[in-house]
């Protein structure tokens, strides 16, 4: 009777702490500073990096890879389905796609530009402090610094932008330009220009996620300004850091490999 | 116009520095490393977390060398001995821009404000970066051997860019160390301290470290990075980070995967950051070293350094490379 | 003359007297530019500046030259990193497109339309960004 009643009160228990935590009413903890803590290591698990529209599972480039290096399909992770392109934009993506060995500048290991950063399939590192929040990636060391007062433009173009960011209640609001518009937005050859604009708003779903939502705009490539949505994940192992892929190596072959000295032989790889 | 204006500045601003150092002769020999003007009893502002404040752009830029010249004996420089010190590096580096020369085939420094007389410099009165050994030079070498870090073949450089430097290739350069060394030019670091952690960006190349603050296992032997892995803790005012578990890519003085880095920050004032390193390399050196290279504040921001992104110069001198061995094949050929 | 907020803040922070501004240079830049450019073919190029590449680790300037036969080459010429310039509040408004040049320098070894500038002039004779009086500087940076 005793165990059935603590039963039944650990169940209500549950049951109150459940509804009073929604991922729309949860309230993240707070930093030593005030604001909302969403200090951590953060990673994306979708498959928006081999292409942020809906598709099919597909081969890889390199059939000698076979089935490890394939693509997943997945359901997507712009609203509305597909990037609102202008037509010669859809057709320059199309292209980008037929020749995406070649162009895609994560293969060079070029920095990853924003959003894309974000669901790369590795780790990064939230670290804030009032006047910077500082967002440091795992691939190539890409790295965003966010300020968070004085606002200015942007002195000159960049890989990653410049980004201005505010809190707005729980979420942090990043507001980015200054892109070069070099990098592309995944795998699939989307892509943008330097007039791409951005804004992220970063916030706390439960404490293990964060709820990650993307506005794109660029009048130079779209018809509109379009969205994505994702949650990002708390990575939770203990003691976890970020370890370096500078990659510069790894793509150094492809670059200049055609410029060797002829009768030299290639490094052992 | 305006390159007198900033030296006039300099030069009236340097003047006081002298006259206070000549007078206080005796805070020199009491605190030697403590800045000129500045209170023993400075305690740091907290972060909201409770560490002392190190945030800020810093910059490690000096004319100081690693190691005590040879015909210099004493640990400091006099203000005036120092000045003089400073001067004959400057008449040394005009001498390389002698048109027509290999040292002209280089765009003008002073144009893009990168030289060190448009620098904030980290103001060093020691005659060495290296306070231990007291001889301010490097231990002897556990082979006998003198001089650090391994040489690099001249003839083959160009042959591939495998060959060619670290730096150049853009994976990695000086002044991210650990320890962190004048790069030269933009040798800036923003740091950032969030509950738990310090992070030390250095601006070439993008590098960011990030220091975790709490107690952890030992690295595993098998992870190996070129800025190794670094854990660190405070201890009063002081920061202490170690490091370890470098993949000997970029030797340092010679000392690659086995060396083991300790550095410790302690602000000193406003404007000043005491930085110190430890360098232990059983199979290089008999004994560890240890240098003081200070940090100086100075102005942001830090702009994204994207290096291999583009990094034009390794395809032109490959190329160039390339282009030499066909015009000296083909005039053997006629 | 440059208006810029960032040199007295840079030199009053830490005080340097020294006795002239010249060129220093790190030692390892030194070898790999006369490996890229060829101390031989010194060059001026005399033209209309089109873009400047603030990019690192060194930045590009891209001028359009006029040969004597009235054809116009494009040149990709070899400059400094612009962190620093940067931080003096130069901005990518700074240099105009259509800005006039003369860049006197060395062309690449690969006898391509490339080349390291050494100087940078301005049609007055003075100095782009350090050095004389320059297309007017945007304030800021931080």
């Amino acid at each position: 009777m005793q165990t059935r009643f603590v039963a039944v009160a650990i169940i209500l228990a549950f049951a109150t702490v459940s509804a009073a935590q929604t991922p729309e009413t949860y309230t993240a903890a707070r930093a030593p500073d005030g604001m909302p803590d969403l200090n951590g290591i953060w990673q994306a698990i979708n498959t928006a990096n081999w292409n942020v529209e809906a598709h099919s599972a597909a081969p890889g480039p390199m059939f000698e890879l076979g089935a490890a290096y394939a693509v997943p399909g997945g359901f997507g992770v712009v609203d509305g389905g597909t990037i609102p392109y202008q037509p010669w934009a859809l057709e320059q993506r199309d292209e980008n796609f037929e020749n995406r060995m070649a162009l895609d500048p994560e293969v060079k290991c070029y920095l990853p530009g924003v959003p894309r950063a974000t669901y790369q399939p590795f780790p990064f590192q939230i670290l804030q402090s009032q006047q910077h929040v500082m967002i440091v990636h795992e691939f190539a060391g890409a790295v965003r610094t966010i300020y968070m007062e004085d606002h200015v433009e942007f002195p000159a173009p960049s890989w990653m932008g410049w980004s201005n960011g505010t809190w707005e209640g729980e979420t942090l609001v990043v507001d980015t330009t200054g892109f070069n518009g070099n990098a592309w937005f995944d795998r699939a050859g989307n892509f943008f220009s330097d007039t791409l604009h951005v804004v992220e708003r970063f916030t706390a779903r439960s404490p293990e996620t964060l709820t990650y939502e993307v506005t794109i705009e660029d009048p130079a490539v779209f018809t509109r300004p379009w969205t994505m949505t994702m949650p990002l994940y708390r990575r939770a192992e203990q003691n976890l850091q970020l370890t370096e892929f500078r990659c510069v190596e790894y793509s150094e072959e492809l670059l200049y490999g055609d410029l060797r000295k002829p009768g030299t032989p290639a490094p052992p790889r | 116009m305006r390159k007198r204006f900033l030296l006039s500045i300099t030069i009236s601003i340097g003047f006081v520095v002298c006259a206070s150092m000549a007078e206080a002769g005796q805070l020199r020999l009491v605190q030697p490393d403590l800045p000129p003007g500045a209170d023993a009893s400075y305690v740091a502002p907290r972060t909201p977390d409770g560490q002392p404040d190190l945030q800020g752009f810093w910059t490690n830029a000096t004319y100081t060398p690693l190691q005590r010249s040879e015909d210099v004996s004493a640990e400091f420089y006099t203000p005036e001995e120092y000045f003089e010190m400073l001067s004959g590096r400057v008449d040394r580096e005009e001498a390389q821009t002698v048109p027509g020369t290999t040292g002209d085939v280089h765009y003008d420094f002073t144009q893009f404000g990168l030289d060190n007389s448009q620098s904030t410099l980290s103001l060093n009165l020691r005659t060495s970066l290296i306070v231990d050994p007291p001889n301010g030079r490097l231990p002897d070498r556990v082979d006998g051997q003198g001089g650090g870090g391994r040489g690099r073949n001249r003839e083959t450089q160009y042959d591939q860019v495998q060959n060619m430097p670290i730096g150049s290739r853009c994976i990695i350069m000086g002044g991210a160390g650990p320890p962190l060394m004048d790069a030269g030019y933009n040798s800036n670091y923003q740091i950032v301290q969030s509950p738990g952690y310090v992070t030390i960006l250095t601006e070439m190349i993008h590098d960011a470290r990030i220091i975790p603050l709490s107690d952890g296992p030992a690295a595993p032997e098998e992870l190996r990075q070129w800025v190794g892995l670094s854990r660190g803790h405070w201890e009063g005012e002081t920061l202490i980070v170690e490091t370890s578990n470098f993949n000997g890519g970029r030797p340092f003085q010679g000392a690659g995967e086995n060396r083991h880095v300790t550095e410790t920050f302690t602000r000193l004032s406003d404007d000043h950051i005491d930085y110190r390193f430890t360098v232990e390399d059983e199979t290089v050196w008999n004994r560890n070293w240890t240098a003081s290279a200070p940090l100086a504040r100075t102005v942001g921001p830090i702009f994204e350094f994207a290096c291999h992104e583009t990094n034009y110069g390794i395809a032109n001198i490959l190329s160039g490379a390339r282009q030499e061995e066909r015009e000296a094949a083909e005039a053997e050929q006629n | 003359m440059l208006t810029t907020t960032m040199p007295t803040k840079l030199t009053a922070v830490v005080a340097i007297a020294v006795c002239a501004l010249v060129a220093t240079m790190p030692a390892s830049a030194h070898h790999a530019f006369a490996a890229e450019f060829d101390v031989n073919q010194p060059i001026t190029l005399k033209g209309v500046m089109t873009q400047w590449d603030m990019v690192n680790p060194h930045s590009w300037f891209h001028i359009d030259v006029e040969g004597p036969d009235g054809e116009v080459v494009s040149w990709m010429v070899e400059g400094g990193s612009p962190n620093t310039l940067i931080r003096m509040g130069i901005t990518k408004n700074t240099v105009q497109a259509g800005q006039e040049l003369t860049i006197e320098g060395y062309q690449a070894k690969d006898g391509s339309d490339k080349a390291v500038g050494r100087n940078f002039v301005l049609p007055d004779g003075t100095r782009l960004f350090v050095g004389g009086s320059a297309p007017g500087a945007d304030g800021g940076g931080r």
